[in-house]
């Protein structure tokens, strides 16, 4: 229901976001002109989407090149550096025109306040570009709630998909998938983002950053792309990106691969056991020992010959590749469950789809069936009115 | 009228007896079958059946049939309401209050009590009466229509129910039942004339849910919803003539496969299988075309089902026209190893169909016949399909069993003759049980007598030729398809019943030659030849001297004089010579073709006609003999004990191309642990076009002859290193390449090689370490991710080797076994055992192979002090609800604890198991282990036996198994090897004192009282055929006594039966019963008594009889006298004692309906018991003159005169 839902106000906010997008990344508006001039207290740029990105809170405006130095966003992707900025810009925006220099709120309404200014200012900008010279306060409201909780559904989806994949970063493909799956056409992004008419939002003001040691540079960084405003995070150290050659000999000699394949299964065989045996019931072949050998308990089945007859999961699978790379051709060529109704290669030839049936029971079956009479195929008569119960 | 007397000679079908004469006096011509309700939940079955009978006599007034467990309601014959009997001696074969613990005695009141309903007899358990108002009908001939409702509540054999325990309706769960039994049961689910001899046409009609499928016998006719539409009613006709025992049933939510080649057939497998079925009857077709060539005969169905159930009672169960086999033997296109056996099984199947289902036999002493011919075909098949090699391993596999067993139990007679009783010499009176009815059977005896079959049928082949042999076969066929085709001329069908008699007149007739004495060697008589052959080479006569000796003396041996081949390999080729092995005569001269000179270039001829090079180094320069065979081509069931030198033997292996001979020198090798023979063996492992079942046993014989040489071996272990060559990775040979199993033959090889190697023993008889970390390794590497095939049998044997590989600990004074002093080994062992099995519950390989494994190494490690011997884990894999297989292996692991550790408690949970689970080959599973694996043996003290047990197992044979023969057959079996024949020593001593005891123990050794035993009662289980439908209305005098003597004592438990359904069951629907007994006893009774009063009187050579019978009968009552008695008889007494309780009833001369009347009849019984005893008084007096004194009064047999029948 609700990737229907997402999916449906894709179509709607699509376009929305697009200009969203487009208005943080013109560069004709000037960093660091807005920046002097607002001079105000970004709020923590991420409270629910990115934590490991949140800033603290910082009075004074920092320079930009304080800002591209920034560790914590250099590590970064470059896509996720974008779409951090992204929120970032757009905190920086909205608080900047709203709370000029007044700080008597507190840090987190600060920051919603100002989140909500920088779409605004998204929004209005996006609207300016579509051609509006003017627009209800009702409606610029409407559009910059649509956008935020679209930002914040890409967000949620990305934190998903890589907590899936058991990392705490979102990478540049947990964001491409996200987009995916929520109906955007990826592909697209470069070119808008590229197109000239685009407006270039002001670079927000950014907090001080935590005193962090200057980490090594290694190599010399990429410049922006121009569509890039120069106010966003540098790129990180190419060798985050960019394929580094090793002087070691990858692993290819056979015995250790095979040594590395074997042990690698057992500890895995090891570990699942073992902790089946610690979650389940156990048995054990000594008294004074349960842990040492821990045997998963023997439980009876209901249906003890379905598991014991029908190939494994496992078992298919591995199936299903030795069929894909057709290794050898046997004469009798398996039926597996996987592929009954659809084939039957070799043995059964030409025949086999008129085999399927197990109509009988339901008393319907497709024309090729009825070619074959045979009496379990048959359809079940009804019954006449006749002596029937007079045997009984 | 016909008299009586005669009724009898229709039994005794012996060879000279032309056609089939019923033994029941009509003639079954159709019978409907209709099952109109089942219930699932409470396991009941509710129908009626109507059998449509002619009379072949005018006074038919009684019609017997079979019928075990039903419940019967009502019966009519032409809609009048008609009185019957329902009772059934064999629920309780001996009486409640008898002391006797004695398996003689009971075998021979078993026997009886089977002979007394047995339809081949002529009898039933259930007796009809005729209604007066039809005797002018019955008169006339004129047909009788037998309307009998019955209905069955949770029966414990004939039908099996599996409903298991899950959510959903009972097609959702996959409910099903289905028929079962051992040879003809079909009386368990339906009343019939449950004979192989009576044939008729059938109209079967089930109604089931809507979601079941109802699969039986004959072609489907319609399918219609009932009324309601919530269920269907199959309606099957079989209008080929079938005997009831050949019909089946099977119910269930089951998924339906059209054969794809063959229309006609249909094949049903339990929901979510389907494609496994379709993989594994997609080779179905093959054998039904090789079948039909070979028979040149079509199949003689319209239509062929196979059915696929679970919990299945044995894998293979032939009706006609459908097969029930168990769904265990599905497998998918990953399994090697099930593939063939499930293949033999189809065949098996279908070859049954023509013989056996199609063609039935007049007789159980035709039975062999049968078995013989379809395990002929079926052995033909196997040649076509697995090759000649496969087939000769096969035979040759199967003569050694029947050898070993032959030799073990004293012999498996073919065709037993039963005829009047006249012969002394009884033919299986080396057994515990009666061979004269297939219900008394041992089972394992019946597997040897179809092994035996099949094997004698082959060698009737080797007599007359394969093509004569398929004429005979085509003949057969041809008679009956003509017969069965004549739809209204019933006394046609016999043609489709074949005899022993019939068999051998086509076989002469078609062949021209004359097999009597083969006949008589292997099928009239039984054992085996047992040969000892050694030989001398005269140098100077050229002449090879042959010295052939034959045991004949041992049980289970006979002497063989005929014709004997022996080949002879020489240096110019080999030759064959045919001996003629005489009375006397052991010594044979055969002339030799070579000089011993030898010439170094040529190469040596062999019998195939190749010629190779071979190194003549190590054979004895004088003789130009390489090696030689006794009886190359196996046309003797025979086992042969040949002695040549070793290197005649190494040669045999390496050049001899047939497999037997390969496989015997393999055998033979083991005594000669040389280098010679090692190289000869190893050489053989890697021959690629050597049979791989011969590389597999050289496996394990290379292992044996490398632990006899281990203080000479050098090298690596045995087979490693060829290991390495052949399995393990060129760069890194202590890799094993990951698994490719295209090529079976390696495949055996590879699953084998480490198993064998595990039993390599070192100085110290330790598995060497060195072959411990290979198998290890080889686990640790075994790598399937590529391979096209399973490798859970590959796996299991891993598991096999690692079990294979543990000594027994060095145990320092009995510490307990915990982990610290575990062996390492042994930790590492258990390690992979533990992953293995516990892997198993996550990923579980086919048929839990890897699970059965791995309970059996566990069980070795206990066994021999690594772990704590402790069953609790067996036990828990033994429950209910483990796959089949698991459950036996861990039930086999429980009997194995009970014998080593002697727990009465593992005992008392088998026999638990034994009586209450819900699987009846599970039951006869465990029977059959403690049997081959006795907790004691009757010779040996062990706390275990005791009173208790062995009332607990008497209890379990006479009363507890009566829904099984198998299951009471198997308890038979294990109360003879726990207690031997006589009354179990741990007995306390009958009242009667210490001189029975002892005598008793003579008796059971001395033979020839046995067989008199047998004798005496064989003849009464015989003689009550046919007498039924006169005796008690026509002819009162006519009858002898030893029908009665079956009659009563059927009386005596029909009423125990009967008052015992009417108090368990206090069904108000059971009127018949109680309405109808006063009828039929009111008609019985008047012309009752006088028969009863008057037999003594009026035929005064009575008591001479009994005693030329030499039962054991009158010698009980002679004791109860008190008289003088022989030793002889003396001993005889425990055996008598007991029968005397039937014998007093039965004299009472009364008809099975009686038992309503004992008040009548009381006084008269006591009066006639004197009169008894009198006769046997002089008897005794008059024939054994010397005797010593000796007094006797047993309070057990003076109760068993009160027996329940004059109690109530």
């Amino acid at each position: 229901m609700r990737n229907d839902y997402v999916r449906k106000e894709v179509c709607k906010r699509g376009r929305i976001f697009r200009a969203n997008f487009e208005a943080h990344s013109n560069p004709s508006l000037s960093v660091g002109h807005v920046s002097r001039v607002l001079r105000t207290p970004p709020p923590p740029t991420s409270v629910g989407l990115w934590k490991t990105q949140r800033c603290e809170h910082r009075p004074a405006p920092f320079p930009p090149d304080d800002y591209k130095s920034h560790p914590a966003l250099r590590s970064r992707t470059l896509r996720q550096s974008k779409m951090a900025d992204t929120m970032a810009t757009a905190g920086a925006g909205s608080s900047g025109t709203r709370s000029g220099g007044k700080q008597s709120t507190n840090p987190a309404d600060n920051y919603h306040l100002a989140r909500r200014r920088t779409l605004q200012v998204v929004v209005s900008s996006l609207l300016t570009e579509a051609g509006f010279e003017s627009a209800e306060k009702a409606s610029v409201e409407t559009l910059t709630e649509m956008l935020q909780s679209y930002i914040s559904e890409i967000g949620r989806s990305a934190k998903s998909y890589c907590e899936h994949t058991a990392r705490t970063q979102p990478t540049l493909s947990d964001i491409v998938v996200t987009l995916v799956e929520m109906g955007f056409n990826v592909d697209t992004l470069p070119a808008y983002a590229k197109r000239s008419q685009r407006m270039v939002i002001t670079a927000p003001p950014v907090t001080n950053q935590p005193v962090t040691p200057k980490a090594l540079t290694a190599g010399q960084n990429r410049p922006h792309p121009p569509h890039i405003p120069s106010h966003f995070p540098e790129f990180p150290d190419p060798h985050t990106y960019i394929k580094t050659p090793t002087y070691r000999e990858p692993v290819s000699d056979y015995q250790v691969l095979r040594e590395k394949a074997a042990s690698q299964r057992r500890d895995v065989e090891r570990a699942l056991t073992r902790f089946m045996a610690k979650t389940g019931e156990t048995q054990s072949l000594f008294k004074d020992d349960v842990s040492t050998f821990p045997l998963i308990a023997a439980r009876p089945f209901t249906i003890p010959y379905l598991t014991a007859l029908l190939p494994s999961e496992l078992e298919m699978q591995q199936m299903e590749e030795t069929d894909s790379s057709e290794q050898d051709e046997q004469t009798d060529t398996e039926n597996l469950p996987l592929h009954i109704s659809t084939d039957d290669s070799g043995a059964e030839k030409e025949n086999t789809s008129v085999l399927q049936q197990n109509s009988s029971l339901t008393g319907s079956r497709n024309g090729e069936e009825s070619l074959i009479d045979n009496p379990y195929l048959r359809p079940v008569k009804k019954p006449k009115i006749r002596r029937k119960k007079s045997l009984s | 009228m016909p008299p009586t007397g005669l009724e009898p000679a229709r039994m005794n079908r012996k060879k000279g007896d032309k056609g089939f004469e019923s033994p029941r006096p009509y003639k079954l011509t159709h019978q409907v079958v209709c099952i109109n309700n089942i219930n699932f939940q409470r396991k009941s079955v509710v129908g009626f059946v109507e059998l449509t009978i002619f009379p072949t006599v005018a006074n038919l007034n009684r019609i017997k049939l079979n019928s075990k467990q039903c419940r019967i309601y009502r019966v009519r014959i032409n809609d009048l309401e008609a009185a019957f009997i329902y009772n059934d001696p064999t629920l309780e074969v001996c009486h409640n209050e008898s002391k006797q613990r004695n398996l003689n005695y009971f075998s021979n009141a078993y026997a009886a009590a089977v002979s007394a309903v047995d339809p081949d007899a002529g009898n039933g358990e259930l007796c009809i009466k005729v209604p007066s108002e039809l005797w002018k009908h019955v008169d006339e001939l004129k047909v009788l229509k037998i309307h009998i409702n019955f209905s069955l509540d949770q029966p414990k054999g004939g039908l099996h129910f599996v409903v298991p325990s899950v959510e959903g309706s009972m097609a959702e769960r996959g409910a099903h039942v289905f028929s079962c039994g051992y040879q003809n049961s079909t009386r368990f689910w339906f009343p019939c004339v449950d004979s192989y001899s009576e044939l008729c046409t059938w109209k079967l009609e089930f109604t089931v849910d809507a979601a079941m499928v109802a699969v039986s016998n004959g072609d489907l006719v319609e399918t219609v919803y009932t009324h309601d539409m919530r269920k269907k009613t199959f309606h099957y006709m079989l209008t080929i003539p079938t005997a009831a025992s050949n019909i089946a049933l099977a119910i269930g939510p089951f998924e339906i496969l059209v054969d794809p080649y063959m229309h006609e057939v249909t094949h049903f497998c339990l929901p979510q299988l389907l494609p496994l079925l379709k993989h594994t009857t997609s080779y179905l077709h093959e054998v039904f075309e090789f079948y039909e060539e070979i028979l040149t005969c079509r199949y003689p169905y319209s239509c062929f089902k196979t059915v696929f159930i679970d919990e299945a009672y044995v894998e293979v169960a032939a009706y006609a026209s459908m097969s029930i086999f168990s769904t265990n033997l599905l497998h998918s296109a990953m399994i090697i190893d099930e593939t063939p056996l499930t293949r033999r099984c189809l065949a098996q199947s279908l070859a049954q169909q023509f013989f056996g289902c199609f063609i039935s036999r007049m007789s159980w002493s035709d039975e062999w016949v049968l078995k013989g011919i379809s395990g002929y075909i079926y052995g033909l098949w196997m040649k076509k399909t697995f090759g000649v090699n496969e087939y000769r391993h096969w035979i040759k596999e199967e003569l050694d069993k029947i050898v070993a067993y032959e030799l073990k139990t004293g012999g498996v007679l073919l065709h037993p003759i039963f005829g009047g009783g006249k012969e002394k010499d009884n033919p299986a009176s080396h057994l515990y049980f009666s061979i004269k009815h297939p219900h008394t059977l041992s089972w394992e005896y019946y597997t040897m007598f179809q092994c035996k079959a099949h094997l004698v049928m082959r060698l009737i082949e080797n007599r007359i030729s394969m093509e004569f042999m398929l004429q005979v076969f085509n003949k057969l066929l041809s008679l009956a398809s003509t017969a069965s085709s004549q739809k209204f001329q019933s006394h046609m069908w016999s043609q489709m019943l074949v005899s022993t008699f019939g068999f051998l007149k086509s076989i002469s007739n078609v062949s021209g030659k004359d097999i009597q004495p083969l006949i008589k060697q292997w099928v009239d008589q039984s054992g085996v030849v047992k040969f000892y052959g050694s030989f001398a080479f005269n140098r100077k006569r050229n002449v090879l001297e042959l010295e052939i000796k034959q045991d004949y003396t041992s049980p289970g041996t006979q002497k063989y004089v005929g014709p004997l081949k022996v080949t002879v390999q020489e240096l110019d080729g080999s030759f064959n010579h045919t001996l003629q092995i005489e009375e006397n005569s052991l010594k044979h001269d055969i002339p030799c073709h070579s000089k011993s000179r030898r010439n170094k270039k040529k190469k040596i001829p062999l019998m195939n006609g190749e010629e190779v090079d071979m190194d003549l180094s190590a054979m004895d320069a004088d003789s130009p003999l390489l090696w030689i065979r006794i009886d190359p081509d196996m046309s003797v069931l025979r086992k042969v004990e040949f002695e040549q030198a070793d290197f005649m033997w190494q040669y045999q292996l390496r050049y001899e191309r047939d497999v037997v001979a390969q496989q015997e020198s393999i055998l033979a090798l083991e005594k000669f642990p040389t280098p010679a023979s090692r190289l000869a063996l190893t050489d053989i492992l890697e021959q690629e076009q050597c049979f791989y079942r011969v590389r597999m046993s050289a496996c394990f014989c290379l292992a044996k002859i490398a632990n006899s040489m281990v203080s000479t071996w050098t090298g690596p272990p045995a087979m490693k290193s060829l290991f390495t060559r052949m399995f393990c990775c060129k760069t890194c040979p202590n890799i094993v390449k990951t698994n490719n199993f295209m090529s079976f033959q390696s495949y055996f090889l590879q699953k084998t090689m480490p198993v064998a190697m595990a039993l390599l023993r070192d100085v110290h008889n330790l598995c060497p370490k060195e072959v411990l970390t290979f198998i290890l390794d080889l686990i640790k590497y075994n790598d399937n991710r590529k391979n096209k095939f399973s490798d859970n049998y590959y796996r299991a044997e891993m598991i096999d080797a690692l079990a294979n590989s543990v000594t027994p600990a060095v145990s320092v004074n009995n510490e307990v076994r915990t982990l610290d002093n575990l062996n390492p080994d042994v930790r590492l062992i258990l390690e992979e055992i533990t992953r293995f099995l516990n892997m198993e519950k996550l990923l579980p390989s086919y048929r839990h192979t890897i699970t059965v494994s791995c309970l059996r190494a566990i069980r070795v490690l206990q066994k021999n002090g690594h772990v704590p011997s402790d069953p609790t884990l067996f036990k828990s894999y033994a429950e209910y609800g483990h796959f089949v297989d698991i459950r036996i292996a861990a039930l086999e692991a429980v009997v194995d604890y009970t014998k080593v550790d002697r727990s009465y408690e593992e005992l008392q949970w088998l026999l638990n198991m034994i009586q209450n689970d819900p699987v009846p080959y599970v039951r006869h599973k465990i029977l059959h282990m403690l049997t081959k694996n006795p907790p004691f043996t009757k010779n040996m003290e062990s706390p275990l036996c005791n009173e208790a047990l062995v009332d607990q197992l008497w209890k379990l044979m006479n009363s507890g198994t009566s829904h099984d023969w198998r299951l009471r057959c198997g308890a038979v079996d294990l109360y003879f090897t726990l207690f031997g024949l006589s009354r179990p020593s741990c007995l306390p001593l009958p009242e009667l004192g210490l001189v029975l005891n002892l005598k008793e123990k003579k008796a059971v050794l001395n033979p020839t009282i046995i067989p008199e035993v047998i004798t005496g009662n064989q003849e009464t289980a015989i003689n009550p055929s046919g007498h039924a439908q006169l005796v008690g209305f026509q002819n009162p005098f006519s009858s002898s006594q030893d029908e009665e003597e079956i009659d009563m004592d059927t009386v005596h438990d029909s009423q125990a039966f009967i008052s015992h359904h009417l108090n368990m069951l206090e069904r108000p629907s059971t009127p018949g019963l109680s309405k109808y007994r006063p009828a039929s006893s009111r008609a019985l009774m008047p012309q009752h008594s006088p028969g009863g009063d008057g037999t003594p009187l009026t035929k005064p050579q009575w008591g001479m009889e009994l005693a030329r019978k030499g039962t054991g009968i009158h010698l009980g009552v002679f004791n109860l006298e008190g008289k003088e008695q022989s030793p002889l008889e003396m001993s005889m007494h425990p055996v008598a004692t007991a029968p005397l309780s039937v014998f007093s009833k039965e004299s009472t001369s009364s008809k099975h309906s009686d038992h309503h009347h004992h008040h009548h009849h009381e006084h008269k019984k006591k009066k006639k018991k004197h009169k008894h005893k009198h006769k046997h008084k002089h008897k005794h007096e008059s024939k054994e003159k010397d005797k010593e004194p000796f007094t006797f009064s047993s309070p057990a047999s003076g109760r068993s005169i009160r027996s329940p029948s004059l109690s109530d």
